[in-house]
């Protein structure tokens, strides 16, 4: 009986009804749109990370031949592969790569690059993560179909580099450019190695790695064929990381390994500490795949918190907006609460009554704004839009606008905003509750 | 007799036609070095300039403080003023830069490229080619006008040095550096520099002249359009007060 009170009350409302429930489906899909824009964000973060530089958990560490010197290399790797694959569950991949960083010089250009020393057959998911960028996506004039085979890092001293990239150093397909860096001991050391394939960009993290077969990175460093930079494991949950990274810290302490406190930041955060640090050998050091671009996390801090703000203010606006006409609904319906008083309908009923209403409206009103948000963030998806400014590319670590919509932010979206209109309710509809039935009567004769 | 055999071939290149002996060669380092080692301290103020490819020339004006006797060194950058109060700090086997920016030491390589240009701390150091390399016999030839000899110097086996090869051009008359070519451990050739002037000034604590380049102009080879020249003033071989060569002072020149 209230509910159909309550909407044929809203039905009266007229334009105000309409005007309050536009505003609150505007903000619900505005809210629901910043949402899916920032797992968006998470998303491709997850898709660079774990495809480029992290596993789900990460078996590396810092070997110091003295006090002083560190070099981030795991030493000996084959029974610590051993040791992680006995006792991570759920483990789906296990990997090794090399790492290092280096500044690459074409004849036109340079920049300094994280390099990742690869091997090939191992490296299946990469390769179905990673598409080959046509020339034209790098060069002004440059021929519109897509050659390269990354595969052909199975050769010796080849490299591929990311359509970013290669348009920094004017280079394409086939041309040579110069990695120059110094061995762990400080030594300078150059190899040339060729391009064989560009690859579309994955964000930001693509604009600053190099893939390379292991052996060039083994050569360039001076490196035993023992070492590896970092053991990477790929989970079936990444959600379990975290607990899995604390199975394989008893693991190979039980082992008698030793291993580093956690630091939830990348390995190169930790050169200063480690060198200041007074031990010598090799120590472990897991982490998972977000301590290793916790660098970048303030992205998405950053739009989750502009997202937050933005909806806070729309909101407190919308509030004043649905109490301002709650009040003139009880001013306008004042003689209908007295007679309805009078008639014996109880106090809370009437608060009731009011309260519906504007939750009615809430629940519609919010449904509306969500349903039409996914749809526009659906049709964005699917559309691909191409993202033309670099550094907002960076910032959303995507070439193109890239959304997800999270069913269960939806729903929360549409009852925590309900909630609000019933509660941006709930003064003027005491209010209304409290008036004697006589003075109600009377103040509307 | 040593210096005998090196004074008679570096001097008198006529008489000496043979190829030096391997002894030869190693004293020839040994005067390179000893010719520019100072057993007291050292000051001078030096120019640094950058030139990279894309983009804006950079300079730097610095002073360079040396402590021979207890091997500490110390770069101090006065200019521009965005750079100035900024420092490396040599200290036995470690290299340390302090930031007045952030008020932060970094621990460094010591194969640091001082400022980011192409030149090292390596080239504003004392020379230690005879500790750290082993010389070969190239040849004789001619740098310009100058005669010089031709050695190809290859790091001795532990030492920790930038480039694993270095090529030598010595002039026969002065037995200067005229020009070094430092390689890669893969080959490459990375930089050449060249030492158009000597100068030397007389040292009381070490009772002899002391020789430093006036000036260095260092070719980057892999990336051909950058180079950097290093300028050489003002040389003090005064002793310098005794509290220097620590992270205290260098923090306090940019307070």
């Amino acid at each position: 009986m209230l509910g159909v009170i309550a909407l044929r009350n809203l039905r009266q409302g007229g334009k105000r009804t309409y005007l309050l429930g536009i505003a609150l489906a505007l903000v619900t899909g505005l809210l629901v749109t910043l949402m899916s824009l920032s797992n968006g964000i998470n998303d491709s973060l997850v898709r660079a990370a774990t495809t480029l530089a992290a596993g789900h958990i990460n078996i590396a560490g810092f070997y110091k031949s003295t006090p002083k010197e560190s070099a981030p290399i795991v030493t000996e790797m084959a029974p610590i592969k051993a040791i992680a694959e006995k006792n991570t569950p759920g483990l789906t991949r296990i990997i090794d790569r090399h790492r290092g960083w280096a500044k690459a010089i074409s004849e036109t250009g340079s920049m300094f690059a994280g390099l990742y020393g690869i091997d090939v057959a191992e490296e299946t998911a990469l390769f179905e993560s990673l598409q080959v960028a046509s020339e034209s996506d790098y060069q002004d004039d440059g021929r519109a179909d897509v050659r390269g085979d990354p595969r052909r890092l199975s050769e010796p001293n080849s490299v591929v580099l990311f359509a970013a990239q290669a348009r920094r150093l004017g280079v394409t397909l086939g041309d040579r450019i110069t990695l120059r860096t110094e061995t762990l001991r400080g030594m300078s050391n150059t190899v040339d190695v060729e391009i064989v394939a560009v690859m579309q960009n994955l964000g930001m993290m693509s604009s600053w790695n190099l893939l390379l077969p292991k052996q060039t990175i083994l050569d360039l460093y001076g490196l035993d064929p023992n070492s590896t930079g970092a053991i990477m494991l790929y989970l079936d949950d990444i959600e379990q990381s975290p607990v899995v990274m604390e199975t394989l810290r008893t693991a190979f302490d039980e082992a008698g390994y030793t291993v580093m406190d956690h630091d939830p930041r990348p390995f190169f955060s930790k050169f200063e500490v480690v060198s200041g640090q007074d031990w010598t050998g090799q120590q472990l050091d897991l982490t998972t795949w977000d301590d290793e671009v916790s660098f970048m996390s303030w992205i998405l801090t950053a739009i989750d918190s502009v997202s937050f703000l933005l909806v806070l203010v729309l909101a407190v606006i919308i509030a004043i907006g649905i109490m301002n006409a709650m009040w003139i609904a009880v001013r306008e319906r004042t003689r209908e609460v007295g007679t309805l008083r009078a008639i014996g309908m109880s106090r809370g009923r009437v608060l009731a009554m009011f309260m519906l209403e504007a939750t009615v409206l809430g629940f519609i009103a919010t449904t509306v704004g969500a349903t039409l948000s996914v749809i526009l963030v659906l049709s964005l998806e699917a559309a691909a839009i191409e993202i033309p400014v670099n550094a907002i590319r960076a910032i959303l670590m995507s070439d193109t606008l890239h959304f997800v919509v999270s069913p269960t932010q939806i729903a929360t979206a549409v009852i925590g905003f309900t909630l609000f209109a019933a509660l941006a309710a709930v003064w003027p509809a005491v209010r209304a509750a409290r008036l004697p039935p006589i003075t109600a009567i009377q103040r509307t004769e | 007799m040593k210096t005998l055999l090196l004074s008679t071939f570096l001097f008198f290149p006529a008489i000496a036609t043979a190829a030096p002996t391997q002894a030869e060669l190693t004293e020839m380092l040994v005067t390179i070095d000893e010719r520019q080692r100072n057993s007291g301290d050292y000051k001078a103020l030096a120019y640094i300039e950058q030139k990279e490819r894309g983009k804006e020339m950079t300079a730097f004006e610095t002073v360079i403080y040396r402590r021979d006797a207890t091997d500490k060194m110390m770069i101090l950058f006065l200019r521009p003023k965005s750079e100035a109060g900024k420092g490396y700090l040599r200290l036995d086997k470690n290299l340390f830069i302090f930031d007045p920016s952030v008020g932060k030491w970094e621990r460094r390589t010591e194969r640091e490229r001082i400022g980011g240009t192409d030149s090292r701390r390596a080239d504003f150091d004392q020379s230690r080619l005879s500790e750290q390399y082993t010389p070969a016999y190239k040849g004789e030839s001619t740098l310009g006008k100058f005669a010089v000899h031709h050695l190809a110097l290859t790091a001795k086996e532990g030492v920790d040095v930038a480039f694993p090869v270095v090529e030598l051009w010595i002039d026969q008359k002065t037995g200067n550096v005229l020009k070094a070519q430092d390689r890669a451990l893969s080959g490459r050739l990375m930089r050449t520099v060249y030492y158009p002037k000597w100068r030397k000034i007389f040292s009381e604590s070490k009772g002899a002249e002391v020789y430093f380049p006036k000036a260095i102009h260092i070719f980057d080879e892999v990336e051909k359009e950058n180079q950097t020249q290093v300028v050489l003033r003002k040389v003090d071989l005064n002793p310098l007060a005794e509290n220097m060569f620590t992270k205290a002072w260098l923090e306090s020149q940019s307070r």
